[in-house]
């Protein structure tokens, strides 16, 4: 049993086939790589296995489990999460208590317990989960910022360590890449690889070709909301369809 | 949250001279002036417990109804089963508890505009239904019989053992207000308020804390209500108008609703005010209306930012810096 | 029968009046983002205009009604530049202004009118038309229904032929959109807001003489407003005039059987239902976030 099956998913906007008969699988603790010109339909369908978007047919099965018209906060506690295509942080809150947020589904507490202090235990483990996986991602030392003061590289990182700390089994990254430069990139490079030895499954969202080809070791190819290519980066790189599906979309 | 109790000399020193403040201050005043004590006293609880119900970004126009709510638990069970204060201020929380959790079921399916002019539209529907139901709720006259109880000997009816009595009480349900606002539960609301989708992502049922806030905040003002009505010994849906929704949203807004203190220096302030201009009795809304169209225009973080706004004019401490979106 | 007929015809009137200051309101929201809270106290200051200059300075009805537009339009102006402009990034803080308004309007009119009980104008138009032999209507209703309908009808004209009606259209649906069109934000919003209050103060005084005028009366207003705001779907200028006209025939019906108070029960009710089941409102658009 694959962890992720997507079999024949349609999402209609209006009159637009956002999503057409999509289907594909993740297996555990892969990098699975989703690339595909602009409007292609990945973000949607991003969305519609995150349960934000409701898909108007098709089947989304996670561990065998069907998950399709759940809320997204069900589907988190089933361990998927996704991270945001721009940059989505709590702005006004500290890189510790954005992190701390992510703790929500392991240190979750009762009206009573908050008043009269029964969690100690638990949010004391929790805090203590926020600093390991901020030390992992290099954002220690800046644990007492406003998330709205970091750099966007750090803002990056620390929108993965939000997802990251709620403890996912599947991670779903939109362009964490976009905007960074080389360094910052090769930075995140690692950190997903971190991730990923984790044991946590990713797909990744990528318009960065090296980031993608250095992360990925299996791709798939949307476009126009149709699976258009799948396969081993160096054989999609060779793809015609696919040569020219970029070709004929290049800016 | 990160500094959750942090505590040194200097708030202890504070926290003692407030507490003789309060304690003392109502053997300095007239009687009148102890009325108005009491009544403040309860508005603190009002506040606060309206700022619970915005955290998570929305601003309901249902809490004055709210505290109608408890008013009218409170008198009824009063006057039907023979309860005393002690009984019915927590069964008027309850109800007012009740009430809001089958509101939030329409309610809540609003958000910002929809969901302010849905609580008003619910609220008023409420107050109505007060006013129509003559057998029940006395109609626009309300009800009366409602008192304080005399107990070893004190009577509770005196301004100022209710003013005590109003003290505690308020003061336990600050606490209680507290300590949920500084808990998991209110990082959490904050976190809806600030982004939804993101918190989402991560496992929270907005719908539920958004509920959960409030349900609680209702219970707070219900409870408040019955504190009022109690003192005042009758009950009219006229006390629970629009008109003093208003006042409400004006004590928090001037005080600052960023901070859990914000409203409460707005209501104390204001009602000193509000004292002070008591010659100009007809003028008084037209004061508070400018009042009210001046801290939104010069002050929009409310009088709780002024210390913090003073010492970056006068160069003491650090002044609040843009946030920079890159480095780069 | 006659008590159904002369309640349908008592509901239009009503609908005119209706139409007039939810108009306004959805105007100046679908513009601005601004719920205004003081509406209701626009209608009430054309109505104390019409008090004070028709039944107390003696001038003519008309000409008062003149004023009472030209007052309130300037006190709608007003606000729009030191209120409603700076405080365009916020929408609750363009509301709380609105209700700081609302408070000193009222002081206005208490200052103005005195503290006693509520003013009456004598109907300037006497008689009742009879219809049918079972319908009667007063001419003071009759001349109301016949200038709200008017003033609809120019509206509608205005909106849908001049270049300054099609472009307001245009950033009721989406200020971005119509941003990037090159439409000046601004200028629409005194448009909007002109247009807006305007038609509160000619409400105001065609309501003057058909009841009673205190500072107070804005409340009702609002909650009305409110209503058929909702119900006709908030960026509706055609579902707010539907949705005034069947709710007016809705609450004048549920007054005749039920009595008023439990009519506006039901126009509340009826509003949070609209609100959960269709939220855009029976022809309402979808406002952007
Ligand atoms: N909420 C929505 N309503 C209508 N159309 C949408 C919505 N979200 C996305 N679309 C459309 O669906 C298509 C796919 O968008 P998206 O999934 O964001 O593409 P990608 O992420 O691959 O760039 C685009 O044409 C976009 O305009
Ligand atoms: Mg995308």
């Amino acid at each position: 049993m694959s962890l992720l099956e997507v079999s024949s998913l349609t999402k209609r906007f209006g009159g637009l086939l956002a999503l057409d008969d999509v289907s594909l699988t993740v297996e555990e603790n892969e990098i699975r790589g989703l690339i595909g010109p602009n409007g292609a339909g990945k973000s949607t369908l991003f969305k519609n296995i995150a349960g934000f978007h409701k898909p108007t047919k098709g089947a989304i099965a996670f561990q065998g489990q069907s998950i399709v018209g759940q809320k997204p906060h069900t589907i988190a506690e089933m361990g998927i999460v996704r991270t945001f295509q721009e940059t989505t942080l709590f702005q006004e809150l500290t890189v510790f208590d954005n992190a701390l947020v992510g703790t929500h589904m392991t240190a979750k507490t009762d009206v009573f317990s908050a008043i009269l202090g029964l969690d100690k235990a638990v949010q004391r483990r929790a805090r203590k989960k926020v600093m390991e996986v901020l030390d992992f991602m290099g954002l220690a030392d800046r644990k007492d910022q406003l998330a709205s003061e970091l750099p966007l590289g750090s803002q990056r990182a620390l929108a993965l360590s939000v997802a990251l700390v709620s403890g996912p089994k599947l991670m779903l990254m939109d362009e964490p890449f976009a905007g960074m430069n080389a360094e910052e990139t090769n930075h995140m490079m690692d950190l997903t690889r971190k991730v990923r030895e984790t044991g946590v499954t990713i797909v990744l969202v990528e318009h960065d070709m090296k980031a993608v080809m250095g992360l990925c070791s299996y791709l798939t190819v949307l476009n126009f909301g149709q699976v258009l290519a799948e396969g081993t980066p160096d054989e999609v790189r060779n793809n015609e369809n696919v040569i020219e599906a970029y070709l004929s979309g290049a800016k | 949250m990160s500094d959750q109790g942090r505590f040194n000399l200097r708030h202890a020193a504070l926290g003692a001279a407030l507490l003789v403040i309060v304690v003392s201050v109502p053997h300095f005043l007239k009687f009148h002036h102890q009325d108005l004590l009491i009544f403040l006293t309860i508005n603190v609880l009002v506040v606060c417990s309206y700022r619970l119900v915005t955290l998570t970004g929305e601003w309901s126009l249902i809490h004055a109804v709210m505290l109608g709510v408890g008013a009218y638990a409170a008198t009824l069970s009063h006057n039907h089963l023979g309860l005393e204060i002690w009984f019915t201020l927590p069964l008027a929380g309850l109800t007012g508890a009740l009430v809001a959790a089958l509101l939030c079921f329409p309610l809540l399916r609003m958000t910002q505009f929809y969901f302010l002019i849905g609580s008003f539209a619910a609220g008023e529907a409420i107050r109505l239904i007060w006013v129509e139901w003559v057998s029940v709720f006395g109609g626009t006259s309300g009800l009366r019989g409602v008192e304080a109880p005399v107990v070893w000997g004190i009577d509770f009816l005196d301004p100022i053992p209710y003013y005590y009595f109003c003290l505690a009480v308020v003061t336990l349900c600050l606490l209680i207000l507290y300590r949920i606002e500084n808990s998991r539960i209110g990082l959490t609301l904050h976190a809806i308020h600030w982004k939804a989708a993101l918190a989402e992502s991560v496992g929270v049922d907005a719908w539920k804390y958004r509920a959960l806030a409030f349900i609680i905040g209702s219970f707070f003002a219900a409870i408040a209500g019955g504190l009022k009505i109690h003192y005042l010994g009758s009950v009219t849906p006229n006390q629970f108008t629009i008109g003093f929704m208003v006042f409400i949203l004006i004590w928090v807004i001037v005080g600052g609703y960023n901070k859990f203190y914000g409203p409460i220096i707005g209501v104390v302030v204001l009602t000193i005010f509000d004292e002070s201009i008591r010659e100009f009795e007809i003028v008084r809304p037209a004061i508070y209306g400018g009042m009210l169209i001046l801290s939104i225009l010069f002050l929009p973080l409310g009088l709780e930012s002024i210390p913090s706004k003073f010492r970056s004019w006068f160069g003491a401490g650090s002044t609040p810096s843009e946030p920079p979106l890159t480095d780069r | 029968m006659d008590l159904v007929l002369q309640s349908i015809v008592n509901g239009l009137i009503q609908g005119g009046f209706y139409s007039l200051f939810a108009i306004g309101l959805v105007l100046i929201f679908g513009v601005m983002r601004v719920v205004n809270f003081a509406h209701g106290e626009l209608v009430m200051v054309g109505a104390f205009t019409i008090w004070v200059v028709h039944a107390q300075f003696g001038i003519g009805y008309i000409p008062a009604i003149a004023v009472a537009i030209v007052l309130v339009t300037v006190i709608g102006l007003l606000m729009e530049r030191v209120l409603f402009r700076p405080t365009r990034a916020d929408p609750l803080a363009g509301l709380i202004c609105s209700i700081g308004v609302l408070f000193i309007l009222q002081v206005i009119a208490t200052l103005v009118g005195g503290d006693g009980p509520s003013k009456q104008v004598p109907p300037p138009y006497h008689g009742t038309l009879v219809l049918f032999e079972m319908i009667r209507i007063p001419y003071q209703r009759v001349f109301s229904l016949v200038v709200s309908a008017a003033a609809l009808g120019g509206l509608w004209f205005f909106l849908t032929r001049s270049k300054f009606g099609w472009a307001l259209r245009a950033v009721a649906m989406d200020r971005e959109v119509a941003a990037l069109q090159g439409i000046n934000t601004n200028k629409i919003s005194i448009v909007a807001i002109s247009v807006g209050a305007a038609l509160a103060g000619l409400a105001g005084g065609l309501v003057a003489p058909l009841g009673n005028i205190n500072p107070h009366m804005g409340h009702n207003v609002i909650v009305t407003a409110f209503i058929v705001t909702i119900v006709g779907g908030v960026g509706s200028l055609s579902g707010a005039i539907l949705a005034a006209i069947l709710y007016a025939m809705f609450h004048t019906f549920v007054t005749v059987y039920f009595g008023a108070t439990i009519a506006t029960i039901a126009g509340l009710t009826l509003m949070v239902v609209v609100l959960i089941v269709k939220p855009t409102g029976i022809m309402g658009v979808k406002v952007s976030e």
